[in-house]
């Protein structure tokens, strides 16, 4: 279990990065925290000739407050997002997702570019930016582009990005105020990959609510939205019967497969049972029943 | 202070005195060792599951620079005669394993050509240069298909893929059976399990051209075992090989036999005459080492009213994979299921019948518990049927099946004797600990809160520290029922204990070393323990079996025994007094009731330096040799109990207690033995909540890496309860009973049976192991069907 031979460059800067790819385009990989890309190096799923190292570009770690929201560069690992003040008090739903990533040390040094570039269906972050609205930036020799989300993940472990652009930042608006989330998550032991995965934000006033997402993540090729489940709950009160109902719309949403782990029908099962909790506890929080 | 007052360090928790060395980074294991010269091998390994193997094309491999040579199993031929397990069981059928795959594949991960180079990465990219044409070969994946008639062969000269059959009887089981009042049964399915070892396979193959020797360091159980392999494969007298297993990292019977790879690092060795290493990989691992478990057992219960057992039936059918494994043979794993099928109860009619099914997986193999965790599952679960039917709790059911004190020594139904052991003292020692009424209270208390707990027990018995009068697999040649401890002591007093057996983990260097010093009457820093190294002995074998405290534990005091005995009698000439007025302890010898002694290192500095002042019948070397044969065996015991938490929505099952109460005769060590308690209750939850290899139905391994396969880790691991009883065995030196596997034995019971009590309002029987959430959605779907 080598790697086959490959060459590598670690360059210091976005510009000579791009410049590597728009050299080697589809036989350059970038190598960001490794913890998709080495194993399928050492398994020989990919043999890249170059691998092209992005940890030592400066720039690329921080969270940042922008203009109604939060700028992220590429190499914030997800122990920073889950430890971060700033995440913890703008976007809990972050922080608490990613106590579900992996194990520490993949979290240490896994980061959000690398897990939205990888775009495997099952992941957190991918769900988590579609639940959020993310805009993305990519960057390349031609220039630089913001994709939105729901443009971005195009297929199982398949995105938007063409084979010479790096992914440098993630923007995050912020959610509607007043704003409630849930997060729930089922998988075969700690840290494993979601066998289903769900988070929602809801947003009440005057009893009504005005903002529902929903996404969900391992029921589909990609990260899902659920529109149907979504327009069930905007508009109306949020009571029990709603929310199962929109658990069910969810569920029908799904696009799960059989595999080792799962079946399909059980899966399904799991997203309706997900989004019940999750759009539970959103209601909770956005009425502040819960801390 | 009176001999029987003075403290033991046998019984103390005492610290393992090899986890410093460990646990720092600075253990030996096999890949640690890199002499200068050193290549490495990289297998290609077969991608079909049965194929015959047209045209091997190795010349653009044999031409990348760095690579050093390249073989085919034809090419190697004549370097080694194929591994055959041989065994006197009537109804086996012996196939041979080659050590690298000639005429056909049979299994996926197969070894079919080597690459020798000077890097591992090198060997991997000129492997990936071979072009094997292969015509694929229709395979039965699955037992049941692969045991009919019309299935296609794996092993043309056997004329079928059932390679070997089986039965116990005693009494009538089928009139017992039909005039039982209950009946209870069902087809039990315990899936395939990796034995997934941390440290993978490794072995360093070093040929001395000058001196014709061979050393082998290898991560194996059984350095014995492996030098009289490689002996007689590469007819080598054995004064020349040595095989070294320094450190090893978990064995769990992977490593407990001889392996193909292992051949091939000596063979190529010796021709090449420099070192030559091959490292497995996690993925080689999960293809290419011993699987366990893969029975399908039909079994039935017949029950008075009162609960009393009138009978088992069973039929197993097991999926012993292409090879059978070496030495211990395709029969050892499903045989054993069969013969401790009935457990510690008394059982007046029992018949079991077996079947070996070869199939196009990777062997199956020796793994901690062998046959019992499947024979106790099934055992387990169709006690818990009854008892449900006949409304008796099924701790009471247990008791009052149990053989009882006055009973033993009880010959079982497949012929097993259980001597005295602490079956009823065990169980109720769960009871007690769980404060099982109040517990019951609770259950009922949180099922009307809609939460979906259950309690469920497992009791069991094995043999453990077995000698020479019974072959240690279903009759098998190699005699693994004796052990033998050399015991020295050198000029600076200080002791050496060498032993055949072979430590790969579970701490027989401070074990041993507390029973040798307290034997001695010396310190337990005084006393080295050599083991794990052919080097120091004539025959040995290794560590299985539950064999390595009863055996070496044996022969050790016995050696000491004899080794104290010749430093009293130097220090009675030495102090001038009687040998019956002298005591060891401490390592010195004193005079009783005075202030007169001599140091160990005294004594011996005066019997080596001063030989001639030393009477004529005094001149003798400090040492001892004994051999320890326990004849039979002895029973080890326990009962479990798991408590578990189903989440009534997603299914996933949480194990909120963990007891046990074992008996494993007097404890050594009652720290080691917890460990030993603790790793494998973990190793028996996986099995039962996790770890399943998937093959497809063409014999593809589907869960080929650490994601696909999953392991517990420490989160899905409770915390535990071990209670340790202490019956003494008559039969055995100092009163040991082997206990390295029994958590793996009690455990996947305990959880079937605790998942099944949790869903009792729904009436669901766990037949299938490992429970998953998938599993357990299928069941509840279908019972809610049936509402």
């Amino acid at each position: 279990m080598k790697p086959a031979p490959f060459a590598y460059a670690a360059p210091r800067s976005v510009e000579e990065a791009a410049a590597l790819l728009a050299e080697h385009g589809g036989d350059a990989r970038l190598l960001a925290g490794g913890q998709s890309l080495v194993p399928m190096l050492n398994f020989r799923l990919l043999e890249p000739a170059l691998l092209v190292d992005i940890n030592r570009i400066a720039g690329l770690d921080g969270i940042a407050e922008i203009a109604g929201g939060l700028r992220l560069g590429a190499l914030v690992r997800h122990r920073m997002l889950e430890t971060s003040p700033l995440i913890a008090s703008r976007f809990p739903i972050i922080a608490a997702a990613m106590a579900e990533v992996a194990h520490l040390a993949i979290r240490n040094r896994g980061t959000i570019g690398g897990s939205l570039a990888h775009a495997d269906p099952a992941a957190e972050l991918p769900l988590l930016a579609l639940l959020l609205e993310a805009r993305i930036t990519a960057v390349s020799t031609q220039g630089r582009r913001v994709i939105a989300a729901s443009d971005f993940f195009t297929a199982a472990l398949t995105t938007a990005l063409a084979p010479d652009e790096i992914l440098t930042e993630i923007e995050l608006p912020d959610p509607p105020a007043g704003s409630g989330w849930g997060f729930a998550e089922l998988a075969r032991r700690a840290g494993d990959f979601a066998l289903a995965a769900v988070g929602v934000i809801i947003a009440e006033a005057g009893g009504i609510c005005r903002t529902a997402r929903i996404a969900m993540a391992g029921v589909g090729p990609t990260p899902l939205r659920a529109p149907a489940a979504e327009a069930l709950l905007q508009g109306g009160t949020l009571d029990t019967g709603a929310i199962a109902a929109a658990s069910r719309a969810a569920a029908a949403a799904a696009q799960p497969a059989d595999d080792l782990h799962a079946s399909a029908a059980y899966r399904r099962h799991l997203v309706e049972v997900l989004t019940r909790g999750a759009l539970s506890a959103a209601v909770a929080r956005a009425r502040k029943v819960v801390p | 202070m009176r001999e029987e007052l003075r403290p033991k360090l046998v019984g103390a928790r005492v610290k393992r005195v090899e986890d410093p060395r460990l646990l720092t980074g600075q253990g030996s294991f096999a890949d640690d060792y890199r002499p200068a010269g050193m290549v490495h091998v990289a297998l290609l390994r077969s991608a079909y599951p049965h194929a015959r193997l047209l045209r091997i094309d190795t010349a653009a491999a044999r031409s990348m620079a760095g690579v050093v040579a390249v073989f085919t199993g034809d090419e190697l031929a004549e370097a080694a005669r194929p591994m055959v397990a041989t065994s006197k069981m009537k109804d086996y059928r012996a196939t041979a394993m080659p050590m690298l795959a000639r005429g056909k594949v049979r299994y996926v991960g197969e070894p079919v050509a080597a690459v020798v180079a000077a890097s591992r990465y090198i060997a991997e990219d000129a492997a990936r240069r071979i072009n094997v044409d292969y015509a694929p070969l229709p395979a039965a994946s699955d037992p049941l298909r692969a045991a009919e008639a019309s299935a296609p062969l794996l092993h043309e000269e056997v004329r079928s893929n059932i390679v070997l059959s089986r039965e116990f009887a005693r009494g009538d089981a089928a009139a017992a059976m039909a005039a039982a009042p209950l009946r209870v049964g069902a087809r039990f399915r315990f899936r395939r399990k990796a034995v997934l070892a941390l440290e993978n396979r490794c072995y360093l193959g070093d040929y001395h051209r000058g001196r014709r020797e061979l050393t082998l360091y290898s991560a194996t159980q059984v350095p014995g075992i492996v030098r009289d392999a490689l002996s007689e494969l590469m007819a080598m007298p054995e004064h020349l090989i040595r095989v070294v297993a320094a450190d090893v990292g978990g064995g769990f019977g992977g490593k407990a036999s001889v392996y193909p790879e292992e051949l091939l690092v000596a063979v190529l060795a010796r021709r090449l005459g420099r070192p030559v290493k091959y490292a497995s990989d996690r993925l080689e691992d999960l293809l290419s080492t011993s699987q366990a478990f893969d029975e399908i057992v039909d079994a039935e219960l017949g029950v008075a009213n009162d609960g009393t057992i009138a009978a088992l039936t069973a039929e197993v059918v097991g999926d012993v994979g292409a090879y059978s494994i070496y030495p211990w043979t395709a029969a050892l794993e499903p045989v054993q299921v069969v013969s401790f099928l009935p457990g510690p109860y008394r059982m007046p009619n029992y018949r079991g019948r077996v079947r070996g099914v070869a199939t196009p997986k990777a062997p199956l193999g020796p793994y901690r518990g062998v046959g019992r965790p499947v024979a106790a599952f099934v055992m387990e679960r169709l006690i818990d049927m009854a008892a449900r039917r006949l409304g008796i709790d099924p701790l009471a059911m247990r008791r009052q099946n149990f053989v009882a004190a006055e009973e033993f020594p009880y010959r079982t139904g497949s012929g097993i004797i259980w001597d005295r052991a602490g079956f009823a003292e065990c169980l109720t020692a769960v009871r007690v600990a769980l404060d099982y009424d109040a517990l019951r209270r609770w259950q009922k208390e949180a099922r009307a809160a809609g939460r979906w707990i259950g309690i469920g027990f497992a009791s069991y018995a094995e043999l453990t520290g077995i000698g020479s009068k019974i072959p240690a697999a279903p009759g098998m040649p190699v005699n693994t029922g004796t052990e033998t401890a050399t015991l020295r002591i050198d000029p600076s007093g200080s002791v050496t204990a060498i032993f055949g057996v072979a430590s790969h983990g579970q701490g027989l260097e401070t074990t041993l070393a507390q029973v040798v010093a307290d034997e001695l009457g010396v310190r337990l820093e005084d006393v080295r323990i050599v083991q794990g190294d052919t080097a120091g002995r004539a025959y040995t074998t290794g560590t299985y079996a539950s064999r390595s405290a009863v055996l070496a534990g044996g022969a050790g005091k016995l050696a000491a025994a004899a080794l104290r005995e010749k430093v009293l009698r130097a220090a009675a000439h030495l102090l001038e007094a009687h040998v019956d007025d002298l005591v060891a302890e401490g390592s010195r010898v004193a005079i009783r009731g005075t202030d007169r002694s001599l140091s160990f290192r005294e004594i011996a500095r005066s019997v080596y330096l001063q030989f001639g002042r030393m009477p004529p019948e005094l001149q003798e070397e400090l040492e001892a040799t004994k051999l320890y044969d326990p004849q039979f065996g002895t029973t080890s015991s326990a009962t479990h109990a798991a408590v578990v938490e189903i989440d009534p929505e997603t299914f996933d099952v949480r194990v909120l207690r963990y007891v046990v109460a074992e008996d494993c005769g007097r404890v050594i060590n009652p720290m080691i033995v917890d460990g030993q308690v603790h790793g494998g209750v973990a190793q028996g939850i996986g099995a039962a909540l996790l770890e399943e290899l998937v093959y497809d139905g063409e014999g593809q391994l589907l869960s080929g890496s650490l994601m696909d396969y999953l392991v517990p880790s420490a989160a899905e691991i409770p915390p535990m309860e071990v209670i340790h009883i202490e019956a003494e065995s008559p039969t055995t030196l100092g009163g040991f009973r082997g206990m390295g596997e029994g958590g793996t034995i009690g455990a996947p019971a305990a959880i079937a049976n605790a998942v099944t009590d949790a869903l009792a309002p729904l009436g669901i029987e766990v037949t299938e192991l490992p429970v998953t959430p998938e599993r357990l959605y299928r069941l509840v779907e279908a019972a809610r069907r049936k509402e």
